[in-house]
């Protein structure tokens, strides 16, 4: 599948972002994510329920969007559809303008390994691993040549202020270092999109804004799309677009936020 | 390194308590599976050696139907250009020997026993047998043994078992009068003999039933000339004789020769290595399965432990392939190393055991006996290379296939389930 790409590793503060400025002008308007009519039903039982009614979304390129909403309100299950880890029960969902209706556990996989970065709630990184090999990782099952893939982690954890850090192993870092770490196995492979659910929701309040701070530099100088969850009303006011959810319904943003003021 | 085998072998590090347990198990039953293994066929092969030893052979020619009939209607009449025959076309040859069957009764004043007479020539038959060899002697000297001039008495030598000896109330020096039915005549032919020797064997069929002569004596006895009832031929390695029992049943012709092996001469001793080999074998299948199921459980929840690892590398894009190769290659190592270890403690044994015997008088306080031959108080170790080359390679592809389930169950995680299994 062909794909606007950058020629180099992702640096927020190196110098020349030349090729980095160009892709995120090429890409603007050009929808990652188009969700129709897109419904997800769980049945588990003999017991439905409705975890998303006829969402209709469009994620434009470079966008820096969260979906916002209260617990249960179908935020996993919406990014789950947009990373492509979940297929929806109805409707139909377009990937760079692509209808994944008919595509197979197999692409869907490779469009995952290739297109996309995952920053969990809960860090997931390989605990056999180091911060260098677990940036590689994804580069690795991509089939990326050794020494490429190692210099473009090696680069990306420097960015990120990891780079005394690489050689540590998951249990040998903080929640901050190693959901940086997340970041940057995500983003060190220049994906079209970083999904991240729920990003801070294990972090203090300070190290939180420092993430939001590092993914909004990302967004920025980069052109990366980033999707993510939150009900932190500090990590969504970060966002350029709000997308809030309740009942698995898309409601106005206004509407949920002063919902959301009265349930914090 | 790749990804799939660094993930694998920093898994087994990271888990070691586990591993280790696994490890020591897997380990243990390896190497005692190779001791007992070499124990098991230093066993057979000492029965076998015995057995042929005791008045067998590897390989047997006998006059085409004399297993059917051993009367002396059914003897050798060309022996020794027969055996001339055989010396050229059997490289593996060591030994030779002639030997004369006779049915007879054996008396002493008011007894009377019927036995089997063996002729042999006293100086070919000591160096294979060892029915009436120095050290079966309980008393007196072995044919052998004997000056070839007679003594004083003029009576010729017999040696007979100690249970016989008994039964006839005889001893060393006393007269006993041998009688035979002689070939194409209803008269007994009879003569007296001189008990020269007492051998003891521990094997009732030979120490109450057998008598041992010189093959001359027992001609003259018969009336015959230089019939005899076998050669017997001894081989340099056992596991030839299957091989050179064919190329002789080929090689001689089949109407006048019958070659047969040892196994088909004395079935009752081969079904008795068989039933033990038998015996080994379940253990054998017993230790495969001990591996197996340490193999597969640790396999398997080292797999459901890692169900948010695995879940997150298919979420990322890792391939299913990929994860069955992570899966494998934990199998792997780990089966690799305990059969290395296993292997390696398992030969040090066998070692032991090969150059210095396993004393059974010592372990268990009393001579075993198996298919009717009395086992040598020691014996060794052996290990056939194949043998143990298959052993290995099935522990390692037992491993590798009862890998097959939990490698495929990681693979097709769902992701959404398993990034989120605590």
């Amino acid at each position: 599948m062909a794909r606007p790409r950058a020629d180099k590793a992702v640096v927020p503060d190196a110098p020349g972002r030349a090729s980095s400025t160009k892709k995120a002008t090429t890409m603007a308007n050009t929808s990652v994510i188009r969700l129709e009519q897109v419904g997800k039903v769980f049945e588990q039982k003999k017991q439905r329920f409705q975890a998303l009614k006829q969402i209709d979304l469009t994620v434009e390129s470079s966008e820096f969007v969260v979906i916002a909403g209260p617990s249960g309100s179908g935020k996993t299950t919406l990014l789950n559809l947009i990373g492509l880890l979940d297929q929806p029960s109805s409707g139909k969902l377009f990937f760079n303008g692509r209808d994944l209706s008919q595509c197979s556990s197999t692409e869907l996989a490779q469009l995952r390994r290739d297109q996309i970065g995952f920053v969990f709630q809960a860090y997931n990184l390989m605990p056999v691993l180091t911060a260098l090999e677990n940036t590689e990782m994804v580069m690795e099952f991509r089939g990326m040549a050794a020494d490429k893939r190692r210099a473009a982690a090696r680069k990306t954890l420097t960015a990120l202020g990891l780079g005394e850090l690489m050689d540590r192993y998951p249990d040998q870092l903080s929640g901050g270092q190693q959901q940086r770490v997340a970041v940057a196995r995500a983003v060190a492979g220049e994906p079209m999109l970083v999904i991240a659910d729920e990003p801070t929701a294990n972090l203090d309040s300070r190290t939180a804004e420092s993430l939001m701070d590092l993914m909004s530099q990302l967004n920025r100088e980069h052109g990366i799309t980033f999707i993510f969850s939150s009900h932190d009303p500090r990590v969504i006011s970060r966002a350029k677009r709000v997308i809030s959810l309740c009942d698995g319904s898309i409601v106005a943003p206004v509407s949920l936020a002063v919902e959301f003021s009265h349930a914090v | 390194m790749k990804l799939e085998r660094k993930l694998a072998m920093r898994n087994l590090l990271r888990n070691r308590q586990r591993s280790l347990l696994t490890s020591i198990m897997i380990v243990a039953t390896v190497s005692l599976m190779i001791l007992f293994q070499g124990l098991s066929d230093g066993g057979h092969r000492a029965m076998v050696d015995i057995g042929i030893k005791m008045g067998l052979g590897h390989v047997l020619v006998y006059q085409q139907g004399y297993n059917d009939d051993p009367s002396l209607e059914h003897l050798l009449v060309d022996a020794t250009a027969t055996g001339q025959q055989l010396q050229q076309s059997v490289p593996e040859l060591t030994h030779m020997v002639r030997r004369l069957h006779l049915n007879g009764l054996i008396q002493a004043g008011a007894n009377g026993v019927p036995i089997t007479l063996s002729g042999v020539d006293p100086g070919l038959e000591v160096q294979v047998s060892r029915i009436a060899d120095r050290k079966s002697m309980m008393a007196g000297q072995t044919l052998a043994e004997l000056p070839r001039e007679r003594s004083g008495h003029g009576l010729p030598g017999i040696v007979i078992g100690e249970q016989l000896a008994r039964n006839l109330e005889v001893g060393l020096g006393d007269r006993v009068t041998v009688s035979v039915k002689p070939k194409g005549s209803s008269d007994l032919s009879r003569e007296a003999f001189l008990v020269t020797g007492i051998f003891k064997t521990g094997m009732q069929e030979l120490d109450a039933f057998w008598a041992e002569l010189d093959i001359a004596d027992a001609q003259r006895l018969a009336r015959l000339g230089q019939e005899v009832s076998v050669l017997a031929l001894y081989l340099d390695d056992v596991e030839k004789v299957g091989p050179v029992a064919a190329r002789l049943a080929s090689q001689l012709p089949a109407d006048k020769y019958e070659v047969l092996r040892w196994d088909q001469v004395a079935p009752e001793l081969h079904s008795a290595v068989m039933l033990d080999a038998a015996g080994m074998y379940l253990l054998m299948v017993i230790v495969f399965v001990v591996v197996a199921a340490a193999i597969l459980n640790t396999i398997l929840i080292s797999v459901m432990k890692r169900t948010r690892e695995f879940g997150v590398m298919l979420a990322l894009g890792a391939s299913p392939a990929l994860v069955v190769r992570v899966v494998f290659w934990e199998a792997l190592f780990l089966a690799l190393f305990c059969i290395a270890l296993g292997g390696a403690l398992g030969y040090a044994g066998h070692h032991h055991f090969a150059t210095e015997g396993l004393n059974f008088r010592e372990v268990f306080g009393t001579t075993l006996e198996a298919g009717g031959v009395l086992l040598p108080d020691r014996f060794f170790s052996f290990i056939y290379p194949g043998k143990l080359a298959f052993c290995l390679l099935f522990v390692l592809l037992l491993t590798l296939l009862v890998t097959i389930y939990p490698a495929i169950r990681a693979s097709r995680l769902a992701p959404v389930e398993a990034t989120r299994h605590g």
